[in-house]
């Protein structure tokens, strides 16, 4: 567990350890996890940048409702990643202005 | 197209409580949930891959809720998860989509439990990451054993509070303070209606003690003013309020911190009730609009039933209570029930309602949302998150002329986003009714319109529908 790691120790015995890329980086994530939740574990806060504002957004209501934790999941935009489960290899990147289509804004 | 006697939507209290009732006795059930368990948000279940060695160590609301699913896992109800009801058609016809593929069906019955969410309050800097909803931090807790950060600020009205808190501490957090905006002045006035219900006036007291025990200053009459931060939170700032929760100026208080949890309350989910057609109407005693219901829970469109939070925010036990109803009042509509059980269960339902309506009532009056709680965001503060509208640009709109919610999204892009107006709506409304000087009531809704959540074209394309 790293320093940042916002685990929380007991009583619980998590799935199987994963790594997730994020922005090309490797971060541990746990099978079961949400992407929201393996980041903010790991200590990411800007899940995103909005269009308008270029201001940093993460996860807000946490339940699929707000649409503020959208990242780009497999080079797909707007992925809620309070809703998104982790996968082994899964990548993840903070999302831009709308994010991009196949490299394609 | 496939026709289900009842099509429940929603897997928490409420449309767990409906499913079990209803396939008791012998209905064919369909339960829909966006989510990949069952459960909903008080009920919520750990990912299927953790182990838990010692479950008496968890909430007690796991157990609870464990027990219910494998009940209604028992029944044989057809669970479908992971999957969005998107669209209420002809107040019949149930639109559901699922990865990469939509369906449509006719609901012979259908039974809304949507549930609510956390009352969306813009405040100077509640964009900001680190300052999640309350709602949000619990299920990061509760599911994922993932704390919000590591000195937290909660802030808020309502008892979730003492539970949030409670979590935090738990998990190891530091708690910086607990602000309840009410005064919760004179509790003594409410003694002869919590009297029935000393377990739950048992249960805050000693999630309070503990929190006071930890050395938590909980603070009444207090309300957020802003929280501060380039990139996320550094800072918080509280100050005190009067009754109507108008913040005090000049008594200001400031924590270093590295995550803030908001929860001033809840409001029901209607899209899908609206969307159907059924008439609502704006409740001032819990500040929200509210499906119009007959005692047994039937909206002003015959078949279709709304219940729990969705229908008025009262928690879990009042959730379970009218699902059990609803689902008994569709057995005896699809003729599955003998009159004289359903009269006997039908009227033991209805007791237990009354019995709750009581507890209700004091949590409405203790925590009755001040007027105050929407004048905390200054011109520049986002009040649509997803398009980046300001209040002030909403309120140049209003000055202008626009009178209707509506009309503010379609001169300046409020609420046209992706939460479809769920975060700026509420407070779009207040915003209207002060400056026309109009009452809340009157200046209505959003138009509601499919899809309720975004669904990607190509599950739209691909409509399975059984011809």
């Amino acid at each position: 567990m790293t320093h940042d790691d916002l685990r929380i120790a007991t009583p619980v015995q998590r799935g199987r350890l994963l790594t997730i890329l994020v922005d090309g980086r490797e971060v541990p994530a746990y099978e079961g996890e949400t992407v929201a939740a393996a980041l903010l574990a790991a200590g990411y806060r800007t899940f995103r940048l909005t269009p308008r504002g270029q201001t940093p957004r993460s996860y807000f209501c946490g339940m699929g409702v707000c649409h503020d934790c959208l990242m780009m999941v497999d080079g797909l935009p707007n992925v809620r990643t309070c809703m998104t489960p982790v996968r082994d290899g899964l990548r993840v990147d903070t999302q831009h202005g709308l994010g991009e289509w196949d490299g394609r804004s | 197209m496939r026709s289900v006697e009842c099509v429940v939507i929603g897997g928490g209290p409420a449309g767990l409580a409906a499913a079990q009732a209803a396939a008791r006795a012998g209905v064919q059930v369909m339960l829909v949930d966006e989510n990949a368990q069952l459960g909903g948000q008080y009920y919520r279940q750990l990912p299927v891959t953790f182990q838990v060695p010692n479950s008496a160590r968890l909430p007690k609301e796991y157990a609870e809720g464990r027990t219910l699913i494998q009940e209604v896992q028992a029944l044989g109800v057809d669970l479908r998860l992971d999957t969005v009801a998107w669209a209420v058609f002809d107040a019949e016809i149930v639109a559901l989509a699922s990865g990469d593929a939509t369906e449509r069906l006719q609901a012979e019955t259908l039974i809304l439990a949507p549930g609510a969410y956390d009352r969306p309050v813009p405040f100077p800097g509640w964009t900001l990451p680190g300052v999640m909803t309350a709602g949000g931090a619990q299920n990061l807790m509760k599911a994922y054993r993932v704390l919000p950060g590591r000195r937290v600020l909660v802030a808020g009205s309502g008892p979730l509070l003492l539970v949030v808190a409670h979590s935090l501490l738990q998990g190891g957090a530091e708690v910086a303070a607990v602000c309840e905006a009410s005064p919760m002045r004179d509790l003594w006035r409410y003694a002869p209606w919590m009297l029935p219900h000393l377990n739950f006036a048992q249960q805050g007291y000693d999630y309070w003690r503990q929190i006071r025990e930890a050395g938590v200053p909980f603070l009444r009459g207090r309300i957020i003013r802003h929280v501060l931060g380039r990139t996320e939170v550094t800072r918080a700032v509280i100050s005190r309020c009067d009754e109507a929760w108008r913040p005090l100026s000049g008594t200001e208080q400031g924590f270093d911190v590295d995550a803030v949890v908001i929860g001033y309350g809840f409001v029901p989910s209607l899209e899908l009730s609206r969307l159907a057609g059924c008439e609502h109407r704006y409740l001032p005693e819990v500040d929200s609009w509210v499906p119009t219901r007959t005692p047994d829970l039937e909206t002003t469109l015959p078949g279709v039933f709304v219940v729990g939070d969705g229908a008025g925010v009262a928690g879990s036990a009042v959730a379970r209570a009218e699902g059990g109803l609803a689902g008994l009042v569709v057995a005896q509509r699809l003729g599955k029930i003998a009159e004289r059980d359903y009269g006997i269960l039908r009227a033991r339902a209805r007791g237990r309602l009354r019995h709750l309506a009581g507890f209700r009532r004091v949590m409405d009056s203790l925590y009755r949302v001040g007027p105050g709680l929407y004048s905390l965001a200054d011109d520049v503060t986002p009040l649509c998150r997803c398009e980046e509208i300001t209040v002030g640009e909403a309120l140049a709109a209003i000055r202008e002329g626009a009178t209707h919610p509506s009309e503010v999204k379609a001169w300046t892009r409020t609420g046209m986003g992706r939460c479809q107006g769920r975060m700026c709506g509420p407070t779009l409304a207040h915003l209207i009714a002060r400056t026309a000087g109009r009452p809340v009531a009157e200046v209505g809704l959003f138009t509601q319109r499919p899809p309720t959540k975004p669904v990607p074209l190509s599950a739209l394309i691909h409509d399975v529908t059984a011809v």
